[in-house]
């Protein structure tokens, strides 16, 4: 059997499993069907699962595409599986516009639910207890220590994700961005602001 | 393998494999519970691709396997799922004459 793939360092002696999993390795790489290096490779990727990079993307084609915004607003689940996204079961989708009145942000007041297929692994301040009952009682409050200071006429509403349903912010576009491409805005649009603590970033002004 | 091209795939086995077959995870994580139940998602997943199996036979393959070995006493939802996917993975490889 085959060990030298650098995996052997979990001090536990190898299950029965652990050794048959490793079995089936050497085989497959010994028939040429599998080498190991092709297995690190999606391994390294499936560990890292995904990132908010995608929920920038959704957000990016919103911000380009009005037909695209408008099958998000009314089915998110459906619009993100049209750019490959999501796929678990049970997870619901529903995407809530930021306008120059509304600014919605996300929390899940029972644990932490969160849309991890777009947005990818929750931050840590996310699933604390004081922004999970904070953000209800005083949003605004909250908001300003993230230092989003929001104008009193904008109504800001608190969306509480749950198992069934997990809520994605789609801020506004801001404004000089008219001339930039889908990849180089969804580089402007970050986790937070799809969580609704930030807005998008201004672009960076060319030399 | 892009970044985006792996999410995709991701997406795909999500997808193939709800339900029944789900990938073991915790809130929304995948888990690993030790190295070996990675490389036995890889193997499945490069063995697919090489092979042009498609998910949904993999997933028949899988669905039996889970129903003929429920987990043993205090093992994990997770080391029974991979060695049901190991099984899996076995049984797939042998029907197409690919293991003795």
């Amino acid at each position: 059997v085959s060990t030298e793939h650098g995996h052997d360092h979990h001090p536990r002696p190898d299950s029965q499993v652990a050794l048959r999993a490793r079995a089936l390795e050497a085989v497959l790489a010994e028939k040429g069907l599998v080498a190991a290096d092709a297995i690190d490779a999606v391994v390294e990727l499936y560990e890292r699962d995904v990132g908010p990079q995608n929920g920038a993307r959704v957000v990016a084609h919103a911000w380009t595409d009005s037909a695209f915004r408008e099958r998000l607003l009314t089915d998110g689940t459906k619009a993100i599986a049209e750019l490959g996204f999501g796929g678990a079961e049970g997870d619901n989708l529903v995407a809530v516009a930021n306008t120059p009145t509304v600014h919605n942000v996300v929390v899940c007041t029972l644990c932490s639910c969160y849309p991890w297929p777009v947005l990818g692994l929750p931050p840590t301040w996310y699933k604390s207890p004081p922004y999970r009952a904070r953000m209800v009682a005083e949003p605004r409050a909250v908001l300003r220590e993230f230092g989003l200071e929001l104008p009193d006429e904008v109504e800001i509403r608190v969306w509480d994700s749950s198992a069934e349903v997990r809520y994605l912010v789609v801020p506004m576009r801001p404004a000089g961005t008219d001339g930039l491409t889908e990849e180089a805005l969804s580089t402007l649009v970050t986790r937070d602001c799809m969580i609704g603590t930030a807005v998008p970033l201004a672009p960076e002004r060319s030399p | 393998v892009s970044d985006a091209g792996g999410a995709a795939r991701l997406a795909e086995v999500d997808a193939a494999l709800a339900g029944r077959a789900a990938l073991p995870r915790d809130n929304g994580e995948l888990v690993f519970e030790e190295p070996w139940q990675g490389r036995a998602l890889g193997m499945g997943v490069v063995v697919l691709e090489r092979t042009g199996v498609t998910w949904a036979e993999f997933r028949r393959h899988l669905v039996a396997a889970i129903r003929r070995r429920p987990p043993a006493p205090g093992e994990s939802a997770a080391t029974a799922y991979y060695a049901a996917w190991l099984e899996a993975l076995e049984a797939l490889l042998a029907e197409r004459g690919l293991l003795p």
